[in-house]
């Protein structure tokens, strides 16, 4: 029962991400990924309830504060701060890339099967959700242009990799996790300043403009 | 106080004191004491460590062993020669009015933090702490890389970071996956993370999660210390940083991710045997070769060589741990401490060049640079030839050595392709370097080129054309000590 609340939630994850590659506003994609976060931090929750693992509750607290509101808020500010509220056209389409989002998640499935044999109760399928997600988080990454949407797909990999930790393991060692938590926190700052500079001096924050450096 | 722990609080000391405002003089010197203590308590943690004790700190998450020792001490070097050549590089930039009092409050606060961080990763003895370090060195240095404000400094530095960012995602997802490999097994401490705790175990873990860890965590690391095809990131960043912060860069950082993928390779080589990992290094490192070869042939601006130079010698070692086996390992561990001693040489009077020419484009700078800064120029050409592994510098003895240990293996064909790629790289950057300082002068009549002094980045540079040319014919016999017990290490005998 609680294995399957589980997977749900985690493939909510999934079509939050596959609705971030379907559309182009801005502001959207950053609510996405609050509603990304807050589906995380419920399956911290549920597991942490039904294993009686009380450190995973400080962590699905954490995340819920952190990446549901927190992050959001500060990438809202900084979108309403240089102005650019939309995505342009990127370099692949969004049909196509829906499609090939599609297939990567095939692989992801296919890589986590793998792991059925070993682990316990819903690691191999949150391993092939958090797979899919890493691989389309890097797709996103590399076919959009705005700063913005980079970062949040940058955030959504690392979304993927907190659904593994909660998933097939016990719960990283909680020093570690608010380590990782704190270090998280800190570059989404360095990268909403960089984005502020970058703005500042090229008037845009389409990154396909940074292109002088080659060879 | 813990030994250990105090080598790890001087730099963020000096970091700390670094970033507050006050007079120039004072803070300078600050930072060179702060650092030069970092390296006397980073010799001092290495000889209790050859004296037999082994440093822990915090439960056993931070520990030194010889390999860490080695790092660590290597890297605290780089780092007080680092700092002597800020000073004199914020000196030359404020006479030309480069740099303002806040930019230098910058360089002198990230220069001891950025190795503060690098420290710490060559100490864990924690994948989590590890992860949570080299990020930290990620974040410390990407204002450092954007530190002329430049438009290139902004798009190396977001290249930088997107890319370090996506390699650290890669680690921590391997690390995770690591975690989840040893369930009911590691157990739920803090030290289920530790090496020495996942060494012990290793044989209980799943297989195949390991391997998708190893994976992962090759690739991340990887990113970090600029193995092809992640090493994109490194020709930008290297050309805009700062020359001080390019070499705690090249050498610092690359030591310590080495020093990370080590740790990963020593859990493979437990877990799933030697095969796994080293067929990985091998790759990555041959391919690492490979790519720098074109771009060094082709290359149009001094610092990206050196960039592709350093992909270079990071392949080298990779494919040193590859081939596996003592005296392979031997040769790559002689190659880190080789390439510390000779690249801050080639990075100190690079920058010196580009620094009196205002340019780091061969074209802007013009050839037969010999003629108008002849002491920077000869520093250049002494360096390439260390840098390039000329007899008798050391990097040619661990070249010959890994190349030794290569033939007497079974990828034969590996490495001679990696022979052939070596004389190649060898011909291009004598080429591009020789070019740039021997031929005719060609310096382009509208640009000035600032007069040579014998200032203190200038200063530093020679010391370190000293300790480099000397380290060719002695290493102290505690650093051989040292690099033979890391290579027990890394043997695991």
């Amino acid at each position: 029962m609680i294995h399957d609340f589980v997977i749900l939630c985690a493939a909510g994850m999934l079509v939050s991400l596959y609705l971030m590659v379907g559309q182009k506003a801005l502001v959207v994609a950053i609510r996405l990924y609050g509603v990304q976060s807050l589906l995380l931090g419920v399956v911290g929750v549920a597991l942490g309830l039904a294993e009686q693992r009380t450190h995973l509750l400080v962590t699905a607290a954490l995340t819920i504060v952190l990446k549901a509101l927190v992050i959001p808020w500060f990438l809202l500010r900084v979108i309403d701060r240089v102005g650019i509220r939309r995505e342009i056209e990127p370099y692949v389409n969004v049909p196509a890339s829906l499609l090939l989002c599609l297939g990567l998640t095939v692989v992801g499935y296919r890589v986590s099967l793998g792991m059925a044999g070993a682990s316990q109760g819903v690691a191999h399928q949150v391993v092939g959700v958090a797979l899919s997600m890493v691989l389309i988080g890097l797709f996103l990454m590399v076919t959009r242009r705005k700063a913005i949407t980079q970062i949040i797909a940058l955030l959504t990999v690392e979304n993927a990799v907190f659904l593994v930790a909660m998933g097939a393991t016990s719960g990283m060692p909680l020093v570690v996790e608010l380590g990782i938590s704190f270090d998280v926190i800190l570059a989404v700052l360095v990268l909403g300043v960089l984005v502020h500079r970058i703005v500042d001096r090229f008037e845009s924050m389409d990154t396909s403009r940074l292109s002088n450096l080659r060879g | 106080m813990n030994l250990l722990l105090a080598t790890l609080a001087a730099p963020l000391a000096t970091a700390g004191l670094g970033a507050l405002p006050g007079p120039r003089r004072p803070k300078e010197i600050v930072l060179v004491s702060g650092l030069a203590a970092t390296l006397a308590l980073a010799v001092a943690t290495a000889g209790r460590f050859l004296a037999g004790e082994t440093p822990v700190a915090f439960e056993g998450a931070l520990r030194v062993d010889a390999l860490s020792a080695l790092v660590l001490v290597l890297t605290a070097f780089v780092g007080l020669l680092a700092g002597l050549y800020s000073v004199g590089y914020l000196e030359r930039n404020e006479r030309a009015g480069f740099v303002s009092a806040k930019r230098r409050t910058e360089l002198l606060a990230l220069v001891p933090a950025y190795l503060a961080a690098m420290l710490l990763v060559a100490v864990s003895n924690n994948l989590g702490i590890l992860w949570i370090a080299v990020e930290a060195t990620t974040l410390a240095s990407v204002f450092l890389v954007a530190f002329h404000n430049r438009d290139t400094s902004l798009e190396a530095a977001w290249k930088f970071l997107v890319l370090g960012s996506v390699g650290l995602a890669f680690a921590l997802l391997g690390t995770v996956l690591l975690f989840a490999s040893g369930q009911g097994v590691l157990g739920e401490e803090m030290s289920a993370l530790d090496w020495t705790h996942l060494l012990a175990h290793a044989s209980a873990l799943h297989p195949f999660t390991v391997k998708l860890a190893v994976v992962f965590l090759l690739i991340g690391y990887g990113t970090k210390a600029g193995l092809a095809p992640m090493h994109t990131w490194k020709p930008d960043a290297y050309r805009e940083a700062p020359s001080p912060a390019g070499v705690l860069m090249a050498v610092g950082m690359m030591n310590c991710s080495v020093y990370a993928i080590l740790r990963v390779h020593l859990v493979s080589k437990a877990a799933l045997g030697p095969e796994f990992s080293e067929r990985l290094l091998l790759g990555l490192g041959l391919a690492s070769v490979l790519v720098a070869t074109p771009f060094i042939l082709i290359q149009w601006n001094l610092k990206r060589l050196l960039a592709y130079s350093s992909i270079e010698h990071v392949g080298i070692m990779a494919i040193g741990f590859g081939l596996g086996g003592e005296a392979a390992t031997l040769g790559a561990l002689l190659h880190m401490t080789y390439h510390t001693f000779a690249k801050p040489v080639a990075f100190f009077s690079a920058g010196t060049l580009a620094q009196l020419h205002r340019s780091s484009d061969f074209e802007e700078i013009g050839g037969g640079t010999l003629g108008r800064t002849p002491v920077a120029s000869g520093l250049l050409l002494l360096a390439t030839l260390m840098v390039t592994g000329s007899p008798p510098f050391g990097l040619f003895w661990s070249e010959m050595t890994i190349l030794k240990a290569g033939f007497f293996g079974p990828h034969l064909a590996v490495v001679a392709v990696f022979l052939a790629a070596l004389v190649v790289l060898f011909c291009g950057f004598f080429y591009q370097v020789g070019r740039l300082t021997l031929g005719p002068d060609t310096k382009p009549a509208d640009r000035a080129v600032l007069p040579e002094r014998l200032d203190l980045a200038m200063g530093t540079t020679l010391v370190a054309a000293v300790f480099a040319v000397v380290s060719a014919f002695y290493l102290p016999d505690s650093l051989v000590a040292l690099i033979r017990a890391a290579v027990r290490v890394v043997e695991g005998s």
